[in-house]
Parts: C-alpha cells; sequence; structure tokens
C-alpha cells in the first residue's frame, strides 16, 4: 500500500470514529424531521472533507476518486445524516472550473437545466435530497448548446417536498427564474451532466450500508438463542449470510470500480457497471437481513430499517440498476465492431 | 475498520499489453480447428499438442525459474495468458494443472531432484499432473480420506481408492494425498506423494458423465510403490499443504469464465440479428456489469497475492459470486434466443449451449462447493 493510500486510510478511519459516536438513532430521527447535526457537519468540514476532491491550489487536499472512495463508503456505512458527499461533489465541480467554492453544504441537480440569455435558470430537479437544508445547489446548465456549470442559492427555487423511502429531507424544485451566483464553461461533463458522479456517491454509500447490515446480521445471528443455541450455527442462516457477505462485496468492489474509472476519465462506463450491480446488492442485501432479524427487524424501534429504507432509497437514485443496465446494454450490443473480450480486457 | 474485505483496484501494467496480443494472436490460429462442443469444455479440454505448443511459446510455468524451464515473469503476466486462453476457451486441460497446482507446490515444498525432474517437462507441456483428492467416501469432507500410505523399504506402498480425478486416464503423474499415519488426527496424519501414473497397481477407470463422455476418473491403488524420494514436503503436513494455495485457485479467472465463449456467442448473435429488445439490453447489461466486477474482484486479489498478502475471505466469495455468474450463462442465452434443446453440431452457439448446460452443475461442485465455501465466509465472519 502506497503513501497516498495511507493517508486515506488514516482520514477514514478518524472520520468512522467520529461517525460511530456521532450518529445514532436519535440523530437519524432529527434528520428525517428535517433537523440536521450543524455541530458533526462543522467537524467534518474541519478535518478537510469538503474539499477533499479539490486540487490543492484551490485550497483542497487533492485527493483522487480512488482515495476518497473509503470516505464516500465510511458514510454510508454510518448512515451519516449530512450531505457530505454532495458536497464534496459540487466543491469539486466548482473547482475544476475555477469557481469559488462556498461554506456551507450543497446539492446537486443531476438533470440538464436552462440557463436563460437572462443569466437565470430553467428548469426542474425531479427529485432533489437536501434541497431544504443544502444553501446552493450546482447543476448543469445548456446555453446555445454549450455546456456550463451554474451555481445558485437553492431558497430561491420553489421545492416540493416528497416522501420517499428513505425519508431523508427531499423536494421536487422548480428552477424557473433562480439567478445564478456564477456560471464556468463546463467542457469536461459529457452527455450525462453530474450524473456519474452522483451515480458513484451512491454506489459507495450503498456499498458501506450493505457492509454495515453485514455487521447486524453476523451480530444478531451470534446473541439470537433459538432451540437452545445461537442461530449462527444454523446452516440455513449461515448460507443467507455469506450470501449477503458476497453482494457486500460485490458491492464494494463496485464502489472502487466506480471511483477508479472516474479517475481515468471513463466516468460513464464506471457508473454503469458499477450502480447495475451496486443496486442489485441493495435489494438483495437488504431482503436478506430482514429474513434474518425476523420481525423485530421491521419495528420503528430497530435500527435495520434505517440502512434498508435507504438502500431501496439509494438503489433508485442516481440511476436505477435497470435503467443502467439497460444503457449498457445496448452500448454493448450497439459496439459491433468492438469483441466482447476487447471491449473489457483492452479498456 | 468496518469493513470485512478489501477490494482495492489492481491495474495491469500497460507494458503487458504486447503480451497479450501474442497471446490473442497464437489463439486466433489455434482456434480454428475447435469445435463449440471442446470450446465449451475449455480447460477441462485435454489436448496435448496445444499444450506443447503453448510450452514451446514459453507460456507455461511462465513465473518459474528459467533452471526449471520457467520464464520468471510475474504473477501478473501469467495472469494475463490465463484470461486469453479462457476467452477462447483453449483447450488447456493437458498443462493446467501442472501450471496452476502442481508444479508451484514443487517449487514451494519439493525437493531439488524432484523440481529438476519434473518441472522442465511440465513447462513444455509434455508432462501433465493431475490431483488426487475426493474419494468414494470423502467429498466435502476431504479431511475423512482413507486412502492409505504405508510406510516399507525405500518408500511407500499406497492403497486405496481415489475419485472424480479429472484427466487421470491421460495424465502421467498425480499428486494424491493419503493417509501416512492412522493413529494421528483428522487433519494430520496425512501426507502428499508423487504418483507415477503408470506404476504396476494402478487401475485407472475412466467415469462416462452426462455429456455422454469421460472427463473424470476413478482410480484404484493396489499395492503401489512409490520411492521414498517422492514423498512431497513434510510427511503428515498434507492437509496444510493442500489447502495452503486454496487463495490462488479459487481467485483465478477459470472461477468465473467458464461460459465466457457462450455470454460471446450470444452477443454476437444478438448483434447480428438487432434481435434486443429493452429487456434483452437490461439483462445483457446486468450480466455484463456482474463480469466486468468478478473480473476486478479477481485481479485485486492477483494484485495482493502478487504483494505477498493473503485475502483467503475475498477469494472464497469471489468463487461463489463466479460460480453462479457462469452458471447463469445458458440460461441467459435460452432466455434471450429461445435456444431450443436440440443440438445443432455445425453450429457454434447451439454446441456451447448444449455443453455448457450439461456441465455447469459442475462449476459449483469443482474446487469446494457451494455449500462449502458459504460455511467458510460464514466462519470468516466470524458466525459460530
Amino acid at each position: 500500500m502506497n503513501d497516498d493510500m495511507n493517508v486515506t486510510r488514516m482520514l477514514a478511519e478518524s472520520m468512522e470514529r467520529l461517525l460511530a459516536n456521532e450518529v445514532s438513532r436519535d440523530s437519524l430521527l432529527k434528520l428525517e424531521a428535517g433537523d440536521l447535526d450543524i455541530g458533526l457537519w462543522r467537524h467534518l468540514d474541519d478535518m478537510g472533507l469538503i474539499t477533499a476532491l479539490v486540487c490543492e491550489e484551490a485550497g483542497g487536499s487533492g485527493m483522487s476518486w480512488s482515495q476518497v472512495e473509503v470516505v464516500l463508503r465510511v458514510s454510508g456505512r454510518h448512515l451519516l445524516p449530512l450531505p457530505l458527499g454532495e458536497s464534496m461533489i459540487a466543491a469539486h465541480a466548482l473547482s475544476e472550473s475555477a469557481l469559488q467554492i462556498p461554506s456551507g453544504m450543497m446539492t446537486i441537480i443531476d438533470e440538464r437545466l436552462s440557463l436563460r440569455p437572462d443569466g437565470r435558470l430553467a428548469g426542474v430537479g425531479r427529485s432533489i435530497p437536501w434541497a431544504f437544508q443544502a444553501e446552493h445547489g450546482i447543476a448543469i446548465a445548456q446555453r446555445n448548446g454549450e455546456d456550463f456549470i451554474c451555481l445558485f442559492r437553492m431558497d430561491e427555487a420553489i421545492r416540493m417536498e416528497q416522501e420517499t423511502l428513505g425519508r431523508i429531507p427531499t423536494a421536487k424544485i422548480d428552477l424557473d427564474g433562480v439567478r445564478v451566483l456564477a456560471d464556468s464553461p463546463a467542457s469536461t461533463v459529457g452527455k450525462l451532466g453530474l450524473l456519474p458522479r452522483l451515480t458513484a456517491l451512491r454506489v459507495a454509500q450503498i456499498a458501506g450500508a450493505l457492509s454495515g447490515v453485514l455487521e447486524a446480521c453476523t451480530e444478531y445471528a451470534n446473541l439470537r438463542i433459538q432451540f437452545g443455541k445461537p442461530i449462527a450455527k444454523l446452516q440455513a442462516i449461515q448460507q443467507m449470510i455469506a450470501e449477503l457477505a458476497a453482494e457486500a462485496a460485490a458491492a464494494q468492489a463496485a464502489s472502487a470500480f466506480a471511483c477508479q474509472r472516474l479517475d481515468a476519465r471513463d466516468a460513464v462506463h464506471g457508473a454503469m457497471v458499477a450502480k447495475v450491480r451496486a443496486s442489485r446488492a441493495a435489494g438483495r442485501g437488504a431482503r436478506i437481513a430482514h429474513q434474518v432479524f425476523g420481525a423485530i427487524g421491521v419495528t420503528d424501534e430497530h435500527m435495520l430499517h434505517y440502512f434498508t429504507r435507504r438502500l431501496w432509497q439509494w438503489r433508485s437514485e442516481a440511476g436505477s440498476e435497470h435503467w443502467w443496465a439497460e444503457r449498457l446494454g445496448k452500448h454493448i450490443l450497439g459496439a459491433t465492431h468492438l469483441p466482447l473480450w476487447e471491449s473489457i480486457a483492452d479498456r | 475498520m468496518s469493513f470485512p474485505f478489501d477490494f482495492r483496484p489492481f491495474e495491469i501494467p500497460a507494458e503487458f499489453c504486447t503480451l497479450r496480443q501474442e497471446v490473442r494472436a497464437f489463439l486466433r490460429d489455434a482456434a480454428r480447428e475447435w469445435t463449440g462442443w471442446r470450446i465449451g469444455q475449455s480447460w477441462t479440454g485435454f489436448n496435448r499438442e496445444f499444450s506443447k505448443e503453448v510450452g514451446r511459446r514459453g507460456w507455461i510455468g511462465m513465473t518459474w525459474p528459467r533452471q526449471y524451464g520457467g520464464q520468471e515473469r510475474s504473477e501478473i503476466e501469467r495472469y494475463v495468458v490465463l484470461e486469453e486462453m479462457l476467452t477462447v476457451g483453449a483447450p488447456v486441460g493437458a498443462h493446467w494443472i501442472a501450471d496452476r497446482q502442481s508444479g508451484p507446490l514443487l517449487l514451494r515444498l519439493g525437493t531439488q531432484a524432484q523440481r529438476e525432474r519434473f518441472l522442465p517437462g511440465c513447462a513444455r507441456g509434455e508432462l501433465a499432473f493431475c490431483i488426487g483428492l475426493s474419494e468414494p467416501d470423502s467429498g466435502s469432507d476431504l479431511a475423512s480420506l482413507r486412502s492409505r500410505a504405508l510406510r516399507v523399504k525405500n518408500g511407500w506402498r499406497l492403497n486405496g481408492r481415489k475419485i472424480w480425478t479429472t484427466n487421470a486416464q491421460n495424465c502421467d503423474l498425480m499428486i494424491g494425498l493419503f493417509r501416512s499415519d492412522p493413529s494421528a488426527e483428522k487433519h494430520k496424519g496425512l501426507s502428499q506423494f508423487l504418483i507415477d501414473m503408470h506404476a504396476p497397481g494402478i487401475d485407472v477407470r475412466p467415469i462416462r458423465d452426462l455429456t455422454g463422455e469421460a472427463h473424470f476418473n476413478e482410480v484404484t491403488f493396489d499395492d503401489v510403490f512409490v520411492p521414498g524420494e517422492m514423498l512431497v514436503g513434510v510427511e503428515g503436513e498434507g492437509w496444510a499443504q493442500a489447502t495452503a494455495e486454496l487463495t490462488f485457485e479459487r481467485s483465478q479467472p477459470d472461477r468465473y469464465m467458464s461460459a465466457f465463449p457462450l455470454f460471446s456467442a450470444l452477443i454476437n448473435t444478438l448483434r447480428k440479428e438487432s434481435a434486443a429488445d429493452r429487456l434483452a439490453c437490461r439483462r445483457i447489461g446486468e450480466t455484463y456489469a456482474e463480469l466486468v466486477l468478478l473480473r476486478q474482484m479477481s485481479l485485486s486479489i492477483a494484485g495482493r497475492l502478487a504483494a505477498g498478502e493473503s485475502p483467503a475471505q475475498e477469494a472464497v466469495l469471489l468463487k461463489d459470486l463466479g460460480n453462479t455468474h457462469e452458471q447463469g450463462i445458458p440460461d441467459l442465452a435460452r432466455e434471450l434466443l429461445d435456444v431450443p434443446s436440440t443440438i445443432d453440431r455445425q453450429d457454434m452457439l447451439s454446441e456451447l449451449q448444449a455443453v455448457l448446460t450439461e456441465i455447469s452443475p459442475m462449476f459449483s461442485l469443482r474446487g469446494g462447493t457451494r455449500e462449502i465455501l458459504r460455511g467458510i465466509i460464514a466462519k470468516g465472519l466470524g458466525l459460530r
């Protein structure tokens, strides 16, 4: 392991310690009521996490996607009730276009908007998490066929609250007439704009949450006594949890892959492959976890549903496994000049 | 850290591209004669002439020291060669076991004389090895095996039976696990021997399988004499020796690429017929994503092994996922192309579909059954 990876590991470990102490059922309840832990946010900011991807000249840590991957995964592992990943991606995208990074929380509109001649936006975000808490939003907006990255204030948009499975405060937002505070040509983003980055974030969060679920299932199976012994002794339970472990492992590999492809400027391919697999793992993993926990796992007071509801949320956000699979399949089948194996090995 | 696994990415260095292209070019020519039926059998297919060709090119035992016929190339270069071979379903069975298991075992634990005598022949593709582990009464519970090795003057006498030994009928040598000390506990008292398959007292009975062909065998040992110098490693350490390299074996491309040629043929057909609707695209996308990530996981393990780590849990997980993936390919072909149950011997896809349907049950049996693997995963997670 090289030094860079050691730095990452240390960062992730201190973040783990922090989140293990600070995130509880109580803070998740507060989040679902729309109330964010500002103290924890400041702490993460002080650790330099928000600008981790921002290059050093712009005041960040200049880390690669592969380096921050574990940070994003840890945020999923502890169900961090703050828009850290979104803010990291936004800060990085702004700095890429040499724009100033505002302080405070940010969220991302993953649909392409229009930039009107009067310098205001037009368009909607169909389902935007953190819409009420983030001070700023960023989006890719088009003017005369050219892409611009735009920064704006979220409170200028019309926000219509949406119920979601994950219960992270989310809104449908109407951005018509919202002033653009800063914009800059965004020539590096492709047809899908910021979506692949958001997809990588959701993949990392799914991988993290699945590890949390796996740990919880293992612990519970060792404690829960039925037929006079811990259910962990039952082969049926062992086989189920082993399957859950395989799903968690696949999601983790997907997360690493998405970030590696982001670093290699092959973001769409990474997002396609990773989200297809991770979202599938999310559904399967949640199903197995509930089976292991039995009825107690579906009670409101139990922690499990905070994990599983987010897994159900994240698997659909930033492109579901089905949406991405169709895109990926169409791409593979359409690339008639490229033999299947070459498309994998010669990438 | 709360993550029980580590799948950090590993990228194959760009400089090995040339090697990949060389292997590809060689295989393009060699593959002209192969039928779908043979391609589908891939690494269980035995073709000594092909193995000799591969050996001539220095692609068997390529990581071994030059003094034993190797090329002293890296494990990652070997990995590249394996990938290319499996992609086209090359009949690598005549050198596969020597390259993957027996050779490395002799390098690690064999005597100087054993290495000098056997490794160069393996590297030339002339000496084929098989592995004698399972017995009629010892399958998943391998350590209960009962075949005996009795110490005699200048060596050992072997008695008992091995079963499911792939390609034993064609092999020159076996590395077999025998009970050398019946008084020791189950996992102790086992030893590994290098056995000449032509020695008197060995009877090889091919077992016809559901394909109509015989790939594995029952091997009977009736007072077979093995010279003392053919003990491998340390007497009584056979169990640890035989299981030590499982991480290696379980994480290689052969654990998820067995049906790759069919997946490739399926995609070619869909492309030609422009027959893919939205749902077909989704199923192809799903399967492709799985394959890409299995390869990433396998590469990650290969990279960590090359760095001297021992990612055993990751390897078991990979094999479990990989076997499920490869077993799903014939189902996918049926789903998307309505491949009939008739076999058209002129048609590549038809033959691949037929042979892979028939042999795919083996994928999650060989090298540790799915249930055994999942038991290992559970144990590794701390379920007890």
